[in-house]
């Protein structure tokens, strides 16, 4: 059978390295091989979703020995929480190669970090080995950092090294979780399915070890405290390196929050459930009031990305207090699917604010008004993805937050006012929709072009998957399902 | 497909093409409503014959989705459809002159498909879902003139504060789901015990904001901001109405005591609004403020224990709404203002637009034999019947008293002026679909007993209960034609002028609240980040102290890593390399060397 999976995964690092060797070539040229590249990508990761999971343990493996002295090789392989997560990035990918084929300042560069960087997301969402995971956990923090640092706004510099120390510091302490459980293991191997069949740590070694992955994902999800990076990183990124940013690498972390600290250390997740919960629960609600304050549209987009992961950790931390498999499981699929759901939803939404951005060179929304009536496409883009981010039913997060909500009070019924989360976004969402695109518009605005073909490209898939998401959840849920079902922990 | 299906993806389908085609909205949205209508009658019909359908549809893991035809599901849907059907026809001429003829229909059609969802829904999760895409598509309608000043802050608020309250909803949902085990409408049903209350009560709350209930009444008045016509159906079959349709389709579950609860609650907003209408200075206003009181009226009912009461109450108050609704666009649209100053003898230039308000003015009085008379009659009847009759049924008559008082006032003043001759343009449609509705608000009383029937739930008949509720209405009216409204309400009137809000409102306990937390979230942001900043600057000038003082030794090795990697990126592109990069690469690489030394260390 061809390794599918192994395909997917070195596709764009192949791009890269053609254009490395092409280096005289015209932009347009270079562009036009990111979007192929990706393209490909992407009909790899639909191939490996026909292909499907497996009831228990992990589909479509591939293996080769590497250092077979420490126990470590490669191996990849999909289940049903991460193959969604392989099909959202390459998804975000090729849509972002589209965005920016305008790109002028050194194409070459920039096409070259971002197909590294989709070579590194789908490696972590694929990797089961724990040092082959780690690598491309890392790689992908280096090449956002000079995304950001190379294509960033005004204070790109300071963003990105806050950005680059906070992740860089936060990822140490999952190496030294995943040398314990290495250590743990007998005999010795890095093999991650094994360690996920037979957890290999207890007690108080397990508990440290979650402690220092739960670090690590904090930082990356983000959850407060740890959140401080990323409204700094979002507002200087590019739009493409927003897009990416929120939509693949936030996953990043509540993806560890389940593959790792819930499978790994099953025991002391549930121990530590109730402490997980609060996390989440003030993460969703300070996400939501942060973002209420702010007037910059890029920011505000990016605090909501605080309170729709704060979703994600209140349901893995259900589901590890849980005690019954139905509960544990839809726990898990809600939390999963807002996973899927928020990188479409806030890819889009960060790529409407680009497109925006690009008109009007400013994101504060006093300055705007009026403008649905100016670029009718765009503001009815923005407006169906603002809702689908506040909630609403028949678009994409409403089946997660459901979900999520229900399992909630089912479990820890006082944790439910996690749930007023869901008025303040209306309430930020509506403002927003209000100041930019509702009243009398303004002069300054009224030569703004509306959205031509290359953005209505970007855009559309993503709008329409919100719908198909909201209306037929199942299509995703299936494959979720399947996962969560039978996962013993 | 079976008829439930084509009620609902009618109007939708047509929504859909109308914003494909963006031609000819209003033949297909009249094509789509008339199909849907005809759905649902069948639909109807077949519940008399006793054939209920019901279709599951693939929803969350097991927990499918459904939809059903009851009784009475039925007759709601029916009575959706028909109200849609009629103010869609009268929305024609109304919008003849607007040029977004496409949105407008479009979001009308999407409006009626949403409520027709919610009316036939026969899970929660279904439910919850058609409830809030009303809450949108009212959000949609409201806004429609975006450009006007004070539009965007009515629909904000419309959608704000019924999504406040829908928590309940979304709560209540969990609660039942959770005791039920299925998401099931009738197999929820017999939850009880404590789990029963807190529901109950959570779906009042919900119920409130949608039914624009005292004291979250305050949305629905300034929603006015809408085209007319979609107050019409806003105000009557729709967006109000789910609220009291959601506690009718559950009260087989309601304990006593939130029963109670709901009447009160009911009970205080038929008087409170029913007093805000009094003293109103406009129209449209003066119809919403009623709207309210009449739905407090149908929770006393729901409250006294006789839903059915209540569901022909909801019937009768759809066609006379509506009517009143068209017909005051129809004034509105020939004096260009809805004032009452400015209406003065508006009725005189059109009597039998006139006449149609005022049979539909009277119905909603209680004046027999008009369709308000037999609902209202029921809702006396019930809380006499009830075992707090005293309570309720004072609620109820001083309800019925002040509708009498502001219609004959608002009668009065369209009555009493000078007639102005002005053209107007689609005054045949407008009219012909005033006078659909205005002849069910006279006639529908007749179907009352088939629907008794239908639903085979009996009402409390009581003569006491019609006398005096003739006497109230009766009352009221006289009241409200004779007596000028300042000398009727008194010290009471600056209150209702500001629809009695205690201490502020909605702005002072829930807005300035919830901005004052933001604001607070926003200045601890300022600071984590600057202290994350510091943090950072530190590490920094660590690293250049490090680099100074040990140029050689270990540093070599690591600079000749760093000069290739840096020559390395250099060929790949020229970015500009500002120190920061250096010492970035620099931490980088002695991260890597203290983790392989930590690493060889755990190995040995």
């Amino acid at each position: 059978m061809l390794p599918i999976v192994s395909i997917t995964l070195f596709l764009p690092l192949v791009g890269a390295l053609i254009i490395m060797v092409l280096r005289r070539a015209p932009a347009q040229i270079v562009h036009a091989i990111g979007i192929v590249t990706s393209g490909l990508t992407l009909v790899g990761a639909l191939w490996m979703w026909s292909r499907g999971v497996n009831e228990t343990g992990f589909a479509q493996v591939e293996q080769v020995d590497w250092m077979p002295t420490i126990g470590a090789a490669y191996r990849v392989g999909v289940d049903g929480i991460s193959l969604p997560l392989v099909l959202l990035s390459a998804l975000l990918f090729f849509l972002t190669f589209i965005y920016s084929a305008k790109v002028k300042e050194r194409p070459h560069a920039y096409v070259v970090l971002m197909l590294l960087l989709e070579t590194a997301a789908i490696g972590t969402f694929t990797a089961l080995d724990a040092i082959l995971f780690y690598v491309f956990f890392e790689v992908s923090l280096v090449s956002m950092y000079f995304m950001i640092a190379g294509w960033g706004h005004e204070d790109r510099q300071r963003a990105a090294l806050m950005f680059f120390i906070y992740t860089l510091l936060g990822s140490l302490p999952l190496l030294l979780a995943i040398l314990g459980l290495y250590l743990g293991s007998e005999p010795h191997t890095f093999d991650m399915r094994v360690w996920i069949d037979n957890p290999p740590l207890d007690g108080t070694a397990a508990m440290l070890a979650l402690i220092a992955m739960l670090f690590t994902f904090a930082v990356k999800t983000p959850v407060f405290p740890f959140h401080t990076w990323l409204p700094a990183a979002h507002v200087q990124a590019p739009a493409a390196g927003s897009v990416i940013l929120a939509g693949v690498m936030l996953k990043f972390g509540t993806y560890g929050l389940v593959r790792f600290a819930l499978q790994m250390t099953p025991d002391a997740f549930r121990d530590a459930g109730i402490v997980i919960l609060v996390f989440g629960v003030i993460a969703a609600l300070y996400g939501a009031f942060a973002a209420l304050a702010q007037t910059d549209l890029k920011r505000l987009i990016a605090y909501t990305s605080v309170n729709h992961m704060g979703y994600v950790i209140v349901g893995v931390a259900i589901a590890a207090l849980a005690l019954d498999p139905a509960t544990r499981a839809m726990a898990l699929d809600g939390s999963v699917l807002q996973m899927v759901s928020h990188g479409l939803v806030t890819g889009a939404l960060f790529f409407l604010v680009g497109m925006l951005q690009d008109r009007a060179h400013t994101r504060e929304m006093d300055q705007f008004g009026g403008l649905l009536k100016v670029v009718p496409i765009l503001g009815w883009s923005f407006v169906l993805a603002a809702f689908a981010s506040l909630g609403l039913p028949g678009l994409a997060h409403f089946p997660a937050e459901f979900q999520i909500f229900l399992v909630t009070l089912q479990v820890e019924p006082v944790a439910i006012i996690v749930i007023l989360g869901i008025v303040i976004t209306a309430g930020l969402y509506l403002r927003a929709i209000g100041k930019v695109f509702l009243g009398e518009p303004r002069e300054q605005w009224s030569g703004m072009s509306d959205l031509d073909t290359r953005e209505v490209l970007t855009l559309a898939p993503l709008l329409i998957l919100i719908v198909v998401v909201g209306i037929a959840p199942a299509l995703v849920l299936d494959i979720i399902h399947k996962t969560t079902a039978a996962l013993q922990f | 497909m079976s008829l439930i299906v084509i009620t609902i993806l009618a109007p939708f389908s047509a929504a859909v093409l109308i914003l494909l085609l963006r031609r000819l909205p209003a033949v297909l949205a009249l094509l789509g409503a008339a199909i849907g209508l005809l759905a649902s009658i069948g639909l109807l019909l077949n519940t008399f014959n006793g054939v209920s359908a019901e279709l599951i549809l693939p929803g969350l893991p097991e927990l499918p989705l459904r939809l059903i035809a009851t009784p009475l599901t039925a007759l709601l849907s029916t009575l959706v459809a028909v109200i849609g059907s009629l103010v869609l026809v009268y929305a024609v001429g109304y919008m003849k002159q607007d040029n977004e003829k496409v949105r407008f229909f479009a979001t009308l059609l999407l409006f009626i498909t949403a409520m027709q969802t919610l009316v036939l829904a026969g899970d929660w999760i279904l439910l919850l879902a058609a409830w809030e895409l009303i809450g949108l598509s009212s959000y949609l309608l409201i806004g429609f003139w975006y450009q006007r000043p004070g539009v965007r802050a009515a629909a904000t608020r419309a959608f704000l504060v019924t999504r406040s309250a829908d928590l309940g909803l979304y709560i209540a949902v969990f609660i039942l789901i959770a005791d039920a085990g299925s998401s099931d409408i009738e197999t929820t049903l017999n939850t009880g015990g404590s789990a029963a209350v807190a529901a109950g009560l959570l779906l009042l709350v919900a119920a409130m904001g949608k039914s624009a209930q005292t004291p979250l009444h305050d949305w629905l008045q300034r929603a006015m901001a809408g085209p007319t016509p979609v107050s019409a159906l806003l105000h009557s079959a729709t967006l109000v109405a789910a609220g009291a349709i959601l506690l009718i389709r559950t009260a087989p579950m309601l304990p006593p005591d939130v029963l109670l609860v709901i009447g009160i609650v009911g009970g205080i907003t038929t008087v409170v609004t029913g007093l805000i209408a009094l003293s109103e200075r406009d129209l449209k206003r003066l119809l919403a403020a009623s709207t309210s009181s009449q739905y407090g009226l149908m929770l006393v009912a729901v409250g006294a224990g006789v839903p059915l009461a209540a569901l022909l109450h909801l019937i009768a108050h759809a066609a006379i709404k509506s009517s009143l609704f068209l017909g005051a666009g129809v004034f509105q649209h020939s004096r260009e203002s809805t004032t009452l100053t400015d209406l003065q003898g508006a009725g005189r230039d059109r009597p039998l637009i006139f006449f149609a308000f005022a049979l539909a003015a009277l119905a909603l009085a209680g004046i027999p034999p008009l369709s308000g008379f037999f609902s209202k009659d029921a809702i006396i009847a019930a809380a006499l019947a009830s075992p707090n009759a005293a309570l309720l049924a004072t609620f109820a008559l001083a309800g019925t008293l002040l509708t009498g008082a502001y219609m004959a006032r608002a009668l009065h003043i369209l009555w009493r002026g000078k007639s102005q001759k002005r053209a107007l343009v689609g005054l045949g449609w407008m009219g012909g679909g005033l006078a659909g509705l205005a002849t069910l608000a006279a006639i529908l009383g007749a179907a009352f007993p088939a629907i008794e029937t239908l639903l085979s739930a009996p009402l409390p008949a009581s003569t006491l209960a019609q006398i005096l509720g003739l006497a109230a209405a009766l009352g009221g009216l006289a009241l409200g034609w004779l007596i000028p409204m300042r000398r009727l309400l008194g010290p009471l009137l600056p209150w209702a002028n500001q629809g009695f809000a205690i201490a502020g409102g909605f702005d002072a306990w829930m807005v300035r609240p919830t901005f004052a937390i933001a604001r607070s979230c926003e200045k601890l942001e300022r600071v984590l980040y600057s202290g994350v900043l510091a943090v950072g600057r530190l590490g920094l000038d660590i690293g250049r102290a490090v680099r100074r003082s040990d140029d050689r030794g270990i540093d070599g090795l690591i600079f000749s890593l760093v000069r290739g990697t840096v020559n390395l990126g250099s060929r790949a592109r020229t970015l500009q390399s500002g120190l920061i990069h250096r010492e970035l690469a620099i931490t980088v690489v002695a991260t890597a060397v203290i983790l392989v030394a930590l690493f060889v260390a755990l190995l040995i």
